[in-house]
């Protein structure tokens, strides 16, 4: 390594005179340009050496022939990778839905491969990414963080404009002054010696290197250890709050305490001019299904509201029916199921999985002894209130249902308890003797 | 990064001669007969054309022709898009091959006067062909799904859009290629800069006339059904045919000792990469097209795939899956099926016999009419045993006649220069090669 004739004002390794020039790592020569660099490459190998590489700054067209390099091995990998991910995706989805847990989901069969294309083709392109990536890396030696080539100060250019032949001395052919001699007469435009760094030291990781990685892998390993160490012991100690102003936020619940305010109360009255969500629903039988009677106690309602709110009549009817089905259909199907017999999707699932569980017959009629049929025993008002406010496990929902569409789901009730309990007289009579 | 480049062989034949005589005498020749062949067998046909709810022998006839028709207009069409790419995205190595490319695109007049032989019955009044032409497709009870679209679908309307069609894809073929002759005379650069800022709002045009031709000719024959992706689909099928094609006309036009020296494997590696890329975009529109609407599950939707996926039909589907994508994608993936000629041309003719049977799959379903009244009553009803496959010989000899007229049509465009010899980006190409 010879520095100091370059009138570079990089310093000299200080290093040096300590331990000697150091070992001989090989011959870099450099060429003016990419043509040049491809016929010495091809020199080079026609020599027959076969411990060399060449340095361009973009890719030389044709450099792969001259260098007698063979065709990567990449796609293979790739193709390997991309496969295994189409595989892996499809078996994934077996795995997942068609074994493991298998999940009515509509009636739609769990293990279809239509449906299961797009996961495969995905996972089919991340593992060909993922191959050809880091296949790249291996097949490319990388991550490099350091060459020995990097100690000449020459060979900077290279990212530039620079393009150079390195010949490694362990090569079986290497004689440095035959070395050079070729270089040169295949047109290099200089010649340099390429040594390793004489100190000892520099040939092992530095120290703090290693410790950077000791520590960093120890301290990756410490989420895996509290959890380890949580799932197998017991603690009395509350949990650890990883978001604590999540778990706690800074805020009030209703009808608590809180010093601001003079009364000591969180909850603030009402506002003047303002008027609260169901203050004005004053007909109590429309928004309720009960009214008091005479004695001041809540009766619920046996028939129909007369009118709505805005003043229109209340018609039990056709329109009024289809509504009623309508909404049904979309808000009660999943667990009391189309004909209202408790059999929706909801029960079938927790069948399937060896739930007892089964959601209310709606319209069951009661027998003789008066059991049973406990809808339809209800005055109307009752399963009013049930729709609106939820009962045992399911929940209320005036809040999604209007009320006037409340009502026409009770008359729908109706009118499935009718049809499924009809009886002959039930069907006109020029129409019976259809009846086999 | 530099870039090699190469002066033109100075013992290159680059003259076409008596090339595009050749091909267009022998296109005329296939066309005569596979033409007459195809009235003979019409005309002595036995099949009762009302079993499939048609009026007359002719109804067959008009369908292979729609087929047929689309396989050349596709072929040529695909090649129209090469060119415009070629210049948005200042390619280069097409640059030698570019002459043969603009002899196909240059085809689409006489493609376009070969449709005329579809186009007209039906402005005639022919009601054997689109559903959306006969009385029942105006019944505002029966078909009230079709109603919205009747303006549309108009033979007026649709026979000047098909006029539309024509001017616009003949026009961009004509003007590129008189451009690029032009060049040969002045050598002037500035004609390769024009020509790439044509091509930006080229490929917008050809993107809505490509998409725009697809639904009328072939989506209107099903004319209930929905698929937005359609267009996308016909121009990717396409394309597979227009790369297959030119791999093989290339290697006639090298067969007869013109361009030996220029045209190389490198050359024909980029043709089968596009082949093969191609083959992959049909299958992903494809499936795309498929999947959202078997999972949709919508009876305007599905009707499409109702009479494809059961019967007769469900083997020619699996059929297409296998031979027109899984088999030549796996093949031409590897890099030198695409640089032996005998693979690039045991796949090129293998893939232009499957476009053929891909446009056969997406039309002939259509053919028994009961397909438009299975969306009347009902999504699962309709009489799906009773559609059949049934290749008929008309079908395969109307498809040999339509490749004679697109012969015929490129043999026409054959002539001086088989090459663009000062285009700038000339030596590029011929310096071509795959990293």
């Amino acid at each position: 390594m010879s520095t100091s004739d370059h009138g570079h004002d990089t310093p000299a390794p200080k290093l040096e005179p300590v331990h000697g020039p150091g070992e001989l790592y090989g011959l870099l020569a450099q060429y003016d340009t990419p043509g040049e660099l491809k016929d010495a490459a091809k020199r080079v190998r026609e020599a027959g050496y076969t411990q060399f590489d060449c340095y361009s700054p973009f890719p030389v067209h044709g450099i792969d022939p001259a260098m007698g390099i063979k065709r990567t091995i990449l796609p293979l990998i790739i193709f390997g990778g991309g496969f295994t991910g189409a595989l892996g995706g499809l078996a994934l989805q077996w795995y997942c839905n068609a074994h493991a847990w298998t999940w009515n989901i509509s009636g739609k069969p769990t293990w279809s491969i239509p449906a299961n294309i797009p996961i495969a083709y995905e996972c089919g392109i991340l593992l060909a990414v993922f191959a050809s990536f880091f296949g790249m890396w291996i097949a490319n030696k990388l991550p490099q963080v350091w060459h020995p080539l990097f100690r000449n100060d020459k060979f900077t250019t290279v990212t530039d404009d620079g393009f150079f032949i390195g010949i490694e001395a362990k090569d079986g052919r290497f004689d440095a002054a035959k070395t050079k001699k070729l270089l040169e007469d295949a047109g290099a435009i200089a010649v340099e010696e390429c040594r390793l760094d004489p100190d000892p030291a520099s040939k092992q990781m530095p120290k703090w290197v290693m410790a950077m990685i000791v520590a960093s892998t120890a301290f990756a390993l410490i989420p895996f250890a509290i959890a380890a160490k949580a799932r197998n012991t017991h603690s009395s100690e509350p949990h650890i709050h990883i978001f604590p102003d999540m778990d706690f936020q800074p805020k009030y619940k209703s009808d608590t305490a809180m010093d601001l305010f003079a009364d000591g109360r969180a909850n603030r009255g009402e506002i003047p001019g303002t008027i609260a969500r169901g203050w004005l629903e004053a007909d109590s039988v429309f928004y309720t299904g009960a009214a008091k009677n005479s004695d001041g106690v809540d009766v619920y309602t046996t028939g129909f509201p007369t009118a709505y709110p805005d003043g229109r009549t209340f018609a039990v009817d056709g329109a009024l029916l289809a509504r009623g089905q309508n909404r049904f259909n979309i808000y009660c199907t999943p667990c009391h199921g189309y004909d209202g017999q408790g059999d929706g999707m909801v029960p079938r699932r927790v069948k399937l999985r060896g739930g007892l569980w089964q959601a209310r017959n709606l319209a069951e009629a009661p027998d003789a002894q008066g059991k049973g049929g406990v809808v339809e025993q209800m005055p109307n008002g009752l399963v009013f209130s049930r729709i609106t406010n939820g009962f045992q496990t399911m929940k209320g929902y005036g809040a999604q249902i209007p009320a006037g569409d409340r009502w026409a789901i009770v008359a729908y009730i109706r009118a499935l308890e009718r049809a499924q309990n009809a009886s002959v007289e039930d069907v006109r009579a020029e129409d019976r003797s259809k009846i086999r | 990064m530099s870039y090699p480049t190469k002066t033109l062989h100075p013992d290159e034949k680059i003259k076409a001669g008596d090339l595009g005589k050749k091909i267009s005498r022998v296109g005329a020749g296939i066309a005569v007969v596979g033409l007459a062949i195809s009235l003979v067998l019409t005309m002595s046909s036995g099949a009762d054309p009302a079993a499939a709810g048609h009026v007359s022998k002719w109804s067959r006839f008009l369908h292979a022709y729609v087929i047929g028709w689309s396989y050349i207009a596709s072929i040529s069409i695909g090649m129209m898009w090469l060119i415009l790419l070629h210049y948005l995205v200042r390619g280069r190595w097409v640059t030698v091959v570019r002459r043969l490319c603009e002899a196909m695109a240059s085809a689409f007049p006489v493609v376009w006067i070969v449709g005329l032989g579809f186009v007209l019955p039906v402005l005639a009044g022919n009601k054997d062909l689109y559903y959306w032409t006969t009385d029942a497709a105006h019944d505002p009870i029966l078909n009230h799904a079709l109603a919205h679209k009747l303006g549309w679908l108009s033979p007026g309307f649709w026979g000047v859009r098909y006029i539309a069609y024509g001017a616009i894809y003949s026009g961009l073929a004509w003007y590129f290629a008189k451009k690029s002759r032009e060049q040969d005379e002045s050598g002037d650069a500035k004609i390769t800069d024009h020509l790439r800022v044509v091509a930006g709002p080229g490929m917008i045009l050809f993107a809505f006339t490509t998409c725009f031709l697809a639904f009328d000719v072939l989506m209107s024959l099903l004319p209930k059904w929905y698929s937005t992706i359609y267009g996308v689909s016909f121009w990717a099928s396409g394309c597979v045919g227009a790369f297959s094609a030119l791999a093989l006309l290339v290697l006639y036009t090298q067969r007869t000792g013109r361009l030996v020296h220029s045209i190389n494997e490198e050359h024909y590696h980029d043709i089968g990469k596009w082949m093969f890329s191609f083959t992959f975009f049909w299958a992903y529109t494809a499936f795309s097209q498929f999947m959202l609407q078997w999972y949709g599950n919508l009876p305007e939707e599905t009707v499409f795939y109702k009479y494809r996926m059961f019967g007769d039909w469900q083997w020619m589907s699996i059929a297409i899956l296998v031979g027109y994508w899984a088999f030549p994608f796996v093949f031409l993936m590897s890099r030198w099926t695409k640089r032996i000629k005998t693979t690039l041309v045991f796949f090129a003719v293998w893939q232009l016999v499957f476009h053929w049977i891909d446009l056969y799959w997406n039309v002939m379903p259509n053919y028994d009419w009961s397909v438009h009244d299975g969306l009347n009553v009902g999504p699962l009803a309709g009489p799906i045993a009773n559609h059949h496959v049934g290749l008929s010989g008309v079908d395969v000899t109307v498809w040999i006649a339509m490749i004679g007229f697109l012969l015929v049509g490129i043999g026409r465009n054959l002539k001086g220069n088989l090459i663009p010899v000062k285009d700038p980006t000339l030596g590029l190409s011929l310096a071509h090669e795959q990293l």
